[in-house]
Order: structure tokens, then C-alpha cells, then sequence
């Protein structure tokens, strides 16, 4: 009972935070001194041209008016047309969307289990030799954004090395597991870049329950060490840390935009970046929306598992 | 023992590095030159074109090579340093700023103010940092000051939540009850009674955006936005670069050690601060 | 069969036990055993080393160890982590002064106690759970099965303590280690735990070193005590023998220090000074500086702890023997009368109080639960100059009373006077002079201070605020002067809080509340958060402040005992309303309640009691 009322309130909230977001996302582009047309055009168009894009956007009426019906319009799965294109974006972002979750969750699948195991493992002996190493490759993955690590991936094992593709340059509509070899380099870019935060945050939440008294009161009962490990810390060790690798989905999608920028991979993320250079404003919005409720729902589903692993709410 | 201990969770706890923390001061006071010196150090010019030396591989004369315009990719590099710092730190202390003044309130008032606040920062949280920030330097367009606008509205919200939670924790204690007690007025508890004891969480904080920073600005730079051509920002030399990576490169590894030497040197300073304001006045065993 | 001597072997020998952290000497060459069915008591305020030693007889610390520790003929320190693992929950168990933290918040309860079952014994899981049923029915918890299936967060305090009991008796051990294991509870229920050991004693004949600051406490346990002081054993012998006719000056001040509930009404006295430092322990008896009775011998020379001519109670002090004729005789005070100061208009009135909580429904548009009444219908009074104190068990809304009189808290219903004028139930709300009339001593000083103003802006702030008392040099002199007024000096002016011990801290509280020259100053559990010694000296000096300032105080307290020695009217208080009130010597010594009658029988003194109050369920 309480924990049907903890994820109702959750979905109740989502739903606040998901309408608050919209607001935000049209407020951003549609309030800010930039003006969409201007945007869209560069400092270069004329008086006439400006015009001429306003209306074709719409930008002519009032503003309230225009949110509601763009809001709407999202409601129906509509986005509005592609100014590059000239066509309607749900379709085209559908398929995107598809191959970056297919990136996304291979990275979440490999990196969270692997990142709370080195995590845990540093923790044991915090300071011991193990806990430098794990330590040092994550300070390095941590202060390096994704396209440098993947640069140096792609110098090593395409070019000196050559083993795999130092490109993911595909038909958007092509299925990306049809050639898993071209998904190596992006996803390991991707779980580097996990795997210093969630291992990290992971070894700090193991030394305090393991600095905790029913740990004492485990060992003090004769537990073997890894049972104390595993049967006593851990139950006490995954729901919160589940809870926080929730927190890094929006890490995660801000690393696919470069990482798919980076290998031409046909993902939301490309999309987005020649969204932007070609000015491509209503295509910007749907994303940030699309990517904004995508976060949230992974964050509720993460907060939903924390608490199915807790018995503390779930009874 | 007394004090505030930084929350265990929410940060990355790297273990002590010893020798590599004097190495991230050194870096950063190397940085911190860098920018006093700047284009005085470079041996030439980082914008003006030089087509004799296209493509040249590093020598003696251009130690990490020349561009595809013959630019020299050192005087770049050493030009790109400014920027990019100046544009972290400024963020940084921005969003600091607002997230600190934003989470002193909402964590003492509490109820509907604390609501309220904490769900619009919610809502700008739900924003992958990456794509707001491109959002916003989109739609205010490519100039350094938004650039910095952008990202502090990335870290407000952060470091609201996280100021936030200690401020929560904090208004419960009893010598806060005592100041309301005693009839003091809300202003004099947030700045005089709370700040002090969130400050070092603070500067923390700040260390930590500091670096979070150099890669967003990087990032942003590396996806063409923000940044126009001309301008040597170490992620657009890196965007231009990356098409010669076979022939040349330099154009793409000494921009990326440069960004690498950078953020790792703000980390591990960072880290040296958190370990000196983490532990007040030595806790006693027992 | 050879022939073996008769004498038992010990089920725990500790000879000559030493534990350092770093520089700091926590335990010096502690000597003693247990034999098998003996309860024995180590005693000892915060620093004696007392958890020190318990946990090292299971090789459990973190500093270094030397000296030997024989638990049932095996040498604890040379053990193998193996043969230590098989030691732990199966020769030796413990149970924990904290239950809620010692048992881990994601297992059920069922599960823990069968997990001891199944490592000390090959026995199959559902067996296991069975015989851990058993055990929670043995510690009377009522519907032992469904009890096994809840998780610690559940039960209460001290259902919780019941089922760390049970989780050590698991597997029969020989020795069971009680650390605090009832501080922290209410002493209704400590009543009903301390029965609960007792029971087991005799029926398990299992032997307990119990570990406790409490002297009542162990009386009623334990067949002999020992005194620990800055990691030294000063005293041991039976409880008869340590508690009735002690041989050391400290036990002696400890004692004196103790407010009883029962025999005639002393003045506490405090111990002057404070724990030697333990990084370079004096090389003459340790208690030397603080002690009435030393001379210069004992700053010299080191006393061993001999047998004095009582025979097998030993004591390290070199005038073992000559304690009682030597320590100057102990004050009795008159019981106060409070008959003139009944003609007087009260300066305080709580006027049918009432405060509910309201817990957050578990659906949103959802009914919640039933509102908890903290504070229902109250209404008390408090004379000019004296003291009354509210004294009830957690959860009995005692504090939430203080708050709302300090305006913390605003309450549905009800008023509170001072004076001539009623107080606006918000404290920001009220006039600067209320404000100013109405200051707090809270419970924890560690909570209570910023830990970054020093003690100069601390006690300053209330007379920059409420003014009148001067700027600059002449604030400084009054600030002085406060501080002086509870026996600390110029020389903690520029202090941080982490630089003072927990009585120094609450001094400066104590300070700062009457910085602003209050009428009425609410003291709320004053010292339960400090050792004996120093509860005597902190009470001593509320009164001597009282009676220079005539200030009236709501005292706010658990402790029958410290009520007893500091109140003037009692008022007992359980769910939220006022059970019984009155002077302390009637409400004392002749209840009319029965709830009254099991809180003062529950209260453990030197005197063993026979068995808990019947009603009493915890």
C-alpha cells in the first residue's frame, strides 16, 4: 500500500515535472531575447526573409496560443515539420530514437553491473592497490569528455591498430545490430565514462554500510566475510545506488550526443547536432522534449526498482 | 565530530593520490599563467594564416605541428587555454551562486516555497546538461557570455539540490531552533547562521563545476556550437581537426591532451581541497 | 581420568589487557575474569575504555592490543580468523546498546536469528527458522511467528532489543557481552530487558559482562563490578561490596554524584576537572588531580589494584582502606517547601495546550492516518524563581510542550501567558522583550552550538540582539561575566564548539540562555546527553543560577532521579496529557497513579529489584 502510493505520487510528480519541462523547452525558444527567425536564419537575412519565416512558423500569433497548440499537437505525436527537411518530425524521430536507446541500454546493461562490482571491490579495502587503480582510471574517464577517449579509441584500434571501424555511418533506417563491430568503440566511449561515476559513488555508499553496526553485529555473529558481503551489504548497498545510477541517465544522453556526433551514428544525438547547424529549431525542440521525458521515465523506473529492493517501503 | 560532513553519496570520493594532487595544483597554476601571459607565450599568431606550412608534422620550428591552414597547433593550443577556463570559471561561479541562494532558502523555508522552487529545478534537472546547454546557446547564439549563461543554468539546479539537502538537514539541528528562539530574523539565519556551515560544501561544490565546466565548454565547442570558426577553442580545433585524423594527427591529439590536462588538473585539485575542508579540526578515535 | 582441580575454569580471563589508538592509551593493564554463570559489571563513564575492552575480548577493534584474552580456554588473540569466525555467535555473542542499527534494516528479523542458527550448526533452513521462533517466544515477544517475518524498522525499541537477545542466544554461547544494551531506552522498558537477562541467567546459566555508565543498571544484573576509569580498572569487587562500601575516591564520586530516587536528598556533587590526557597518562594514580583525598604519593607513585582488608575486593588507591574516614562527609539539603510561593501570580501559564501531528496519507486525495495527539489539554504553571518539571517517557510529548511554550512549535489550541500577556503562539511573532523573556537550553550541546561562531559571538548574540548591555569593550566584559557565571573563564572567549567538551558546550548554552536575562528559561533534557559527573555539575549550576537570577525554568526530563534534585513542582506526563502533578516529595512518595507507581518501580537503583512491574510491557 505504501509503496503503491510512493510510485503513484512518483508518476504524479513525473507528470508535474514533464509538463513543467515543456513549458521550459518552448520558454527557452520561444522567450529568450533570440528571436527563432533570427535563429534560424542567421544575422545575415533580411527584414523580408525574417518575416516570411515567422509566419511560416506561426511565430505571428500569441504566445500562449502557440504553446497550446504545439503542446497539443506533442500530445498527438505531432512535432511539427523539419525546417530542413520540410518533413513531419515524429517519424524521422522515432527511428532515432530507437538506435540511441539501443545504445544507451547496451552501455546501462555492461556498465552498471560492472561499475557497482569495481565499486564495491575498491571499497573493501579502501586505499589498497586495487582501490588506487579503479581509483586513477576514474579520476582520467571522469576529466575526459567522451569525443577525446573516443579519438584516442579510434586512433588506436582503427587506424595503428586497425580492428574496428572508426565510424558508425549508417542508414538511419538501417537496423545498427546488423553490425555489431561498428557499435564496439561508441558503447566502450560510453561505458568509460559510466563507469567512473557509478563506481565511484558506489565505493562511497559501500564503506559507510559497511562502517555501519549490522555489519558489526554480522561479523560479531561469526559471518564469513564475503557472506557479510554479500548477504548483510549488499541488500543495504543497491537500492539507494540503483536509485543514484538513475540520476546518470541524462550523463548517459548528453554522452550519446557526442558520442553519436563523433562516429556518425544515426541516433537522437546526430540528430540534434545538425538539427543545430542547419537551424533546424522546431527538430531542437522535439528532441530536447522527447530526451527530457525519456530522462524522467528512467529516473522513475530506477526510483521504482530502489523501492521494490527496499523492504523498509515496500511492506 | 563537529562541522558538516559532505553527504556520501552524491560525489565522487576519489581515493588519495599523494603525489598526483601537487600535480593538479601544478597544472592549474600552470594554466592560471597561461591565461595572465597569454598570447605572449605563443610563438605565433593562433588566427592568421600561413599556407607555406599546411599540414606540417610537429618539429622543432611548430612543436605539435601546423593545420590545414598553417597555423601553428601550439600558439592555438596556448590560445584556447584562456577561453576555455575563464568561461568554466565563470560558469561555475554563476551556478554556484544561484544554486546556493536558491537551496538556503527552499531548505529552511520548507512547505510551499521549498515545493515550489525544488519542482522548477526539478523540471531544468530533467534536462540532459548537454542538451540544455546547446538549447540555450541556440536560441541566445554563439557568444562567450551565453555560452556561460548556459552552462550556470546547467549547474544551478545542481548545486541548488545539493545545498538543498544539507540545508534540510541542518534546520533541524537545535542551534537553529535557538535562533528562531531567540527571535532572529530569517535573513540573519540563512546568511549567518547556515552559510557558514554549507561554505565549504560550497567550495567544494565549486571545484567540482569548475571541471564539469571545461568539459561542457569543451563538448559544446567540439559540436560546433557556441564557438565560430576563427576563435581556437581547443573543442572546435578538435571538430576541424578530426577530418585529417589519418594524415595528420596532431591537428587532433594536442588539443585533446590539452583538454585531458586541463579537467584532470581541476579534478585533482579539487580533490585536494575537499580532503582539507572535508575533515575539521581532526575527529579523535573512540 | 586424571585427577583435575575442582575450581572452574574462567569463561573469560582478561589478563593485562592494553588497547591504544595511535598515541592515545585507551585500556592499561585491565585484569579480570568471569566464571561460567557470573554477570559481571564494568562501569565506567565516557573514555574509561569500557567498550574498548568488550570489544576486544571479541578481537574486534581497531587499535592496537596486547595482553591476553581467554574466552572459554581459547587464546582470543592468537586465534586463526577461521577459529575467530567459530569463537563469534557461537562460544562468545554480544548484544548492542544501539538495537535499531545492530540489526540490518533489509532482513527480517526471523531471518537473522536463523542465519546464527545455521553458521554454528549444519541444521537445515527450515529448521532454523523454527528454532529462531523458539528463541523469540523465549524473550516473550507475543506472536513469536509473525514477529520473524517483519523487518527491524517494525518493532519497536524494545521488541528490537528482544530480538538481538534472542539472535545471541542462538546457539547457546557461553559468554554473552551486553554493551549498554538498555541506554537509550525508556526505563519501563529497560525494567522489563534487565528482568528478561535475568530470567536467562538462571535458566541458561550462560555468564554476562555487561558493560554499562549506570550503577542501577548493573545492580540489578550483576553479581560483581568493576570500576574502569581512563582505561584503568580502580575498583572490583562484589555489587554488594563496590556499590555499598567503595574503596576508591572515585567510585566515592561517582556515586555522590548520582541523583537517587530513593534515600534522603543530597546535593550532587560534581567531580572538578576533567579525563588526564590518555596520550601521556600521568605515571602516579590517574585520578590524582581530580581526587579530594591525594597527596603526594599518590602523585608518584602508581597504586596497584590489591586486595583491601575487606578480602577480594581490590581497589587501586593507596588508602584502599581509609576512604570513608579520609573523603570529607556528604551534604544533605532540606527538602523545599514551596508553601509562600504559592500566594504569588505564576510567571508562566500553559493554558489547555493542545498540538496533533498529522501524518502524510500513504495515496495522495487519500484519508491518512489517525492524527497523533502530542499535546492534549495541557495546562500547568510555573511560579517566579522556581522549577517545574515535565517528565515523561519518549513519545509522551513532553518536548513538543517546550516547544510550543518557546512558540517552535504552534499548537491548535490553548495559550501561553507570561505574565500579563499572552504569547503569540509563533516566537518570530512575538514583542522583542517576550522574545527576550522565554530562552532554551536544549538537550544535545553538540547540536546546539554553530560549529562556527566562537563562544564570544555565541553568547554575545543574545545581547547584541535584545541590546541594553553595551558595545565593544564593556559587551566583552558582560560576555566574561556570563561565562564566569557558569564557572568558565575569558580564556574559552575565542573557542570553537569542537575545541570544548560536551559539559563545556553546555555551559556555554547555559550562558547564552541567560545572556538575555531571562524570566523564564526552558531547560529540555538538560544533561542526558552528558555523564554522570558532569550532570552533577551542570545541575548544580542551573540552581545556583536560579536562585541568583530568580528565574523560572520548565525542565524538561525523562530522569526521575535529576527531576527529584532539581524541581520544585512535578508533573508527570504520558500520550500527551498530565497524569499526575505535584511537589516532588508527594508525587515521589506517594503516587496516586498507578502509571506513576510502575515509572518511580521501573527507575533501577542500588537495591535489586524482583521482578519488573506487572503491567509493564515493552
Amino acid at each position: 500500500m505504501q509503496a503503491l502510493g510512493f510510485i503513484l505520487r512518483r508518476v504524479l510528480l513525473l507528470v508535474v515535472v514533464l509538463f513543467a519541462v515543456s513549458v521550459l523547452t518552448f520558454a527557452i525558444v520561444n522567450v529568450l531575447p533570440g528571436d527563432v527567425a533570427t535563429a534560424v536564419l542567421g544575422d545575415m537575412a533580411t527584414p523580408d526573409q525574417v518575416l516570411a519565416v515567422r509566419k511560416t512558423l506561426g511565430l505571428d500569433q500569441p504566445l500562449a496560443e502557440r504553446y497550446l497548440r504545439w503542446l497539443l499537437g506533442v500530445l498527438q505525436g505531432d512535432f511539427g515539420r523539419s525546417l530542413q527537411h520540410g518533413q513531419p518530425i515524429g517519424p524521422i524521430l522515432m527511428g532515432r530514437l530507437g538506435n540511441s536507446a539501443i545504445l544507451g541500454l547496451i552501455t546501462l546493461a555492461i556498465a552498471a553491473p560492472l561499475a557497482v562490482a569495481l565499486g564495491v571491490m575498491a571499497a573493501l579495502k579502501p586505499g589498497g592497490v586495487l582501490d588506487r587503480v579503479i581509483g586513477g582510471i576514474a579520476v582520467g574517464a571522469y576529466a575526459l569528455p567522451e569525443y577525446v577517449i573516443g579519438l584516442f579509441g579510434i586512433l588506436a584500434f582503427s587506424i595503428w591498430w586497425p580492428v574496428l571501424p572508426g565510424s558508425s555511418l549508417m542508414d538511419p533506417n538501417e537496423n545498427p545490430l546488423a553490425r555489431p563491430e561498428a557499435l564496439i568503440l561508441p558503447i566502450g566511449v560510453l561505458i568509460t565514462g559510466m563507469l567512473a561515476f557509478i563506481s565511484q559513488v558506489t565505493r562511497a555508499s559501500m564503506i559507510q554500510v559497511m562502517g555501519s553496526a549490522y555489519i558489526r553485529t554480522a561479523v560479531l555473529k561469526g559471518v564469513p566475510r564475503w557472506r557479510v558481503v554479500m548477504k548483510h551489504a549488499m541488500p543495504n548497498l543497491l537500492p539507494p545506488t540503483i536509485a543514484e545510477i538513475g540520476m546518470y541517465f541524462g550523463y548517459v544522453i548528453g554522452g550519446l550526443v557526442v558520442v553519436e556526433t563523433l562516429f556518425s551514428y544515426a541516433g537522437l544525438g546526430q540528430l540534434v547536432t545538425n538539427a543545430v547547424s542547419y537551424r533546424d529549431v522546431p527538430v531542437i525542440q522535439a528532441v530536447v522534449l522527447i530526451v527530457a521525458a525519456a530522462y524522467g521515465i528512467g529516473n522513475l523506473l530506477a526510483d521504482v526498482a530502489a523501492l521494490l529492493m527496499n523492504p523498509r517501503l515496500r511492506s | 565530530m563537529s562541522g558538516v560532513a559532505l553527504p556520501a553519496h552524491r560525489r565522487i570520493v576519489l581515493p588519495r593520490l599523494g603525489v598526483a594532487d601537487l600535480a593538479g595544483a601544478a597544472i592549474v597554476l600552470g594554466m592560471v599563467m597561461l591565461i595572465l601571459a597569454g598570447a605572449s607565450l605563443s610563438p605565433y599568431s593562433a588566427t592568421a594564416f600561413n599556407p607555406m606550412h599546411s599540414l606540417e608534422a610537429p618539429s622543432l620550428a611548430f612543436p605539435f605541428g601546423t593545420d590545414e591552414f598553417g597555423r601553428d597547433v601550439f600558439s592555438r593550443v596556448l590560445a584556447g587555454a584562456r577561453p576555455t577556463l575563464l568561461l568554466a570559471v565563470g560558469a561555475a561561479a554563476l551556478g554556484v551562486a544561484l544554486g546556493t541562494v536558491t537551496g538556503l532558502t527552499a531548505g529552511y523555508r520548507q512547505g510551499p516555497v521549498d515545493e515550489t522552487i525544488m519542482r522548477f529545478m526539478d523540471a531544468l534537472m530533467s534536462f540532459p546538461g548537454l542538451i540544455l546547454a546547446m538549447l540555450v546557446v541556440v536560441m541566445l547564439g554563439p557568444a562567450p557570455i551565453n555560452v556561460v549563461a548556459a552552462i550556470a543554468l546547467v549547474f544551478w539546479p545542481r548545486s541548488a539540490r545539493l545545498v538543498r539537502s544539507i540545508v534540510v538537514d541542518l534546520a533541524h539541528r537545535e542551534f537553529i531552533e535557538a535562533a528562531r528562539s531567540r527571535g532572529e530574523r530569517a535573513s540573519f539565519i540563512l546568511f549567518r547562521e547556515l552559510l557558514p556551515n554549507v561554505l565549504p560544501i560550497i567550495v567544494v561544490d565549486f571545484s567540482l563545476r569548475v571541471t564539469s565546466g571545461v568539459l561542457l565548454a569543451a563538448s559544446l565547442a567540439y559540436l560546433g556550437i557556441g564557438v565560430t570558426p576563427p576563435t581556437p577553442a581547443w573543442g572546435l580545433m578538435v571538430r576541424d581537426g578530426q577530418q585529417f585524423i589519418e594524415i595528420a594527427p596532431w591537428l587532433v591529439v594536442f588539443p585533446c591532451l590539452a583538454i585531458a590536462l586541463a579537467s584532470i588538473g581541476t579534478v585533482l585539485l579539487g580533490e585536494r581541497l575537499r580532503h582539507r575542508l572535508a575533515l575539521p579540526g581532526g575527529g579523535r578515535a573512540q | 581420568m586424571t585427577v583435575m582441580s575442582k575450581i572452574e575454569p574462567p569463561v573469560l580471563a582478561v589478563r593485562d589487557l592494553s588497547i591504544s589508538y595511535g598515541p592515545l592509551q585507551a585500556v592499561r593493564g585491565v585484569s579480570f575474569s568471569i566464571a561460567p554463570g557470573e554477570a559481571m559489571g564494568l562501569i565506567g563513564e565516557s573514555g574509561s575504555g569500557k567498550s574498548s575492552v568488550a570489544y576486544a575480548v571479541m578481537r574486534y577493534i581497531k587499535g592496537q592490543a596486547s595482553g591476553e584474552v581467554h574466552v572459554a580456554g581459547q587464546d582470543v588473540m592468537a586465534l586463526s580468523e577461521q577459529a575467530l569466525g567459530k569463537l563469534r555467535g557461537r562460544t562468545a555473542a554480544m548484544v548492542y546498546q544501539d538495537p535499531m542499527s545492530a540489526l540490518n534494516p533489509a532482513i527480517k528479523v526471523g531471518e537473522q536469528i536463523a542465519e546464527a542458527i545455521r553458521l554454528h550448526g549444519r541444521i537445515g533452513k527450515a529448521l532454523a527458522w523454527k528454532r529462531g521462533v523458539a528463541l523469540l517466544e523465549r524473550v516473550h515477544l507475543p506472536r513469536p511467528a509473525e514477529i520473524a517475518h517483519r523487518y527491524p524498522h517494525q518493532l519497536s525499541g524494545g521488541q528490537q532489543q528482544r530480538v538481538v537477545i534472542a539472535m545471541a542466544l542462538a546457539c547457546d554461547p557461553q559468554l554473552l557481552i551486553m554493551d549498554e544494551p538498555t541506554t537509550g531506552l525508556d526505563v519501563t522498558t529497560e525494567a522489563v530487558i534487565l528482568d528478561l537477562v535475568n530470567e536467562l541467567r538462571r535458566e541458561t546459566g550462560v555468564a554476562v559482562l555487561f558493560i554499562s555508565h549506570n550503577m542501577g543498571v548493573v545492580a540489578q544484573v550483576c553479581d560483581r563490578v568493576g570500576v574502569l576509569y581512563a582505561g584503568q580498572l580502580i575498583e572490583e569487587g562484589t555489587t554488594e561490596q563496590v556499590l555499598r562500601q567503595p574503596r576508591h575516591p572515585y567510585t566515592v564520586a561517582l556515586m555522590r554524584a548520582m541523583p537517587a530516587i530513593d534515600g534522603p536528598r543530597r546535593r550532587l556533587a560534581a567531580i572538578p576537572g576533567r579525563l588526564p590526557d590518555l596520550r601521556s597518562p600521568p605515571p602516579g594514580c590517574i585520578f590524582t588531580p581530580r581526587c579530594a583525598m591525594a597527596t603526594a604519593e599518590c602523585e608518584s607513585r602508581m597504586p596497584d589494584l590489591a586486595n583491601s582488608s575487606g578480602g577480594g575486593h581490590r581497589s587501586r588507591c593507596h588508602y584502599r582502606d581509609e576512604v570513608a574516614l579520609r573523603l570529607p562527609p556528604e551534604p544533605l539539603v532540606a527538602e523545599v517547601q514551596l508553601v509562600e510561593a504559592r500566594q504569588e501570580r505564576p510567571r508562566l501559564q500553559i493554558i489547555a495546550v493542545s498540538k496533533q501531528f498529522r501524518a502524510r496519507p500513504a495515496l495522495p486525495f487519500m484519508r491518512g492516518p489517525a492524527p497523533v495527539r502530542a499535546v492534549d489539554d495541557v495546562t500547568l504553571d510555573i511560579p517566579p524563581g522556581r522549577t517545574l518539571a515535565v517528565v515523561g517517557e519518549s513519545g509522551s510529548g513532553k518536548s513538543t510542550l517546550a516547544r510550543c511554550v518557546a512558540g517552535l512549535i504552534v499548537p491548535e489550541d490553548g495559550a501561553i501567558r507570561l505574565e500579563n500577556e499572552v504569547l503569540d503562539p509563533l516566537v518570530q511573532k512575538r514583542g522583542r522583550a517576550a522574545q527576550q523573556a522565554v530562552q532554551f537550553v536544549f538537550q544535545n550541546p553538540d547540536a546546539a552550538l554553530n560549529p562556527h561562531w566562537t563562544v564570544a559571538e555565541i553568547v554575545g548574540r543574545p545581547m547584541r540582539l535584545y541590546g541594553g548591555q553595551g558595545e565593544g569593550k564593556a559587551l566583552r566584559h558582560r560576555i566574561i561575566e556570563q561565562l564566569e557565571a557558569v564557572k568558565l573563564g575569558e580564556r574559552y572567549l575565542d573557542l570553537y564548539p569542537r575545541e570544548m567538551s560536551g559539559g563545556e558546550k553546555q555551559r556555554v548554552s547555559i550562558a547564552r540562555a541567560f545572556a538575555g536575562r531571562p524570566r523564564l528559561v526552558i531547560c529540555d533534557e538538560p544533561t542526558s546527553a552528558l555523564d554522570i559527573s558532569v550532570q552533577a555539575a551542570i545541575l548544580n549550576e542551573l540552581l545556583a543560577l536560579q536562585r541568583e537570577n530568580g528565574t523560572s525554568y520548565l525542565f524538561i526530563s525523562h530522569d526521575l532521579g535529576v527531576v527529584r534534585h532539581v524541581a520544585h513542582e512535578v508533573a508527570i506526563m504520558r500520550h500527551g496529557r498530565i497524569v499526575e502533578s505535584g511537589p516532588p516529595a508527594a508525587v515521589f512518595g506517594d503516587p496516586r497513579e498507578e502509571y506513576t507507581r510502575n515509572l518511580i518501580a521501573a527507575i533501577p537503583t542500588l537495591e535489586r529489584r524482583e521482578a519488573a512491574p506487572a503491567l509493564l510491557t515493552a
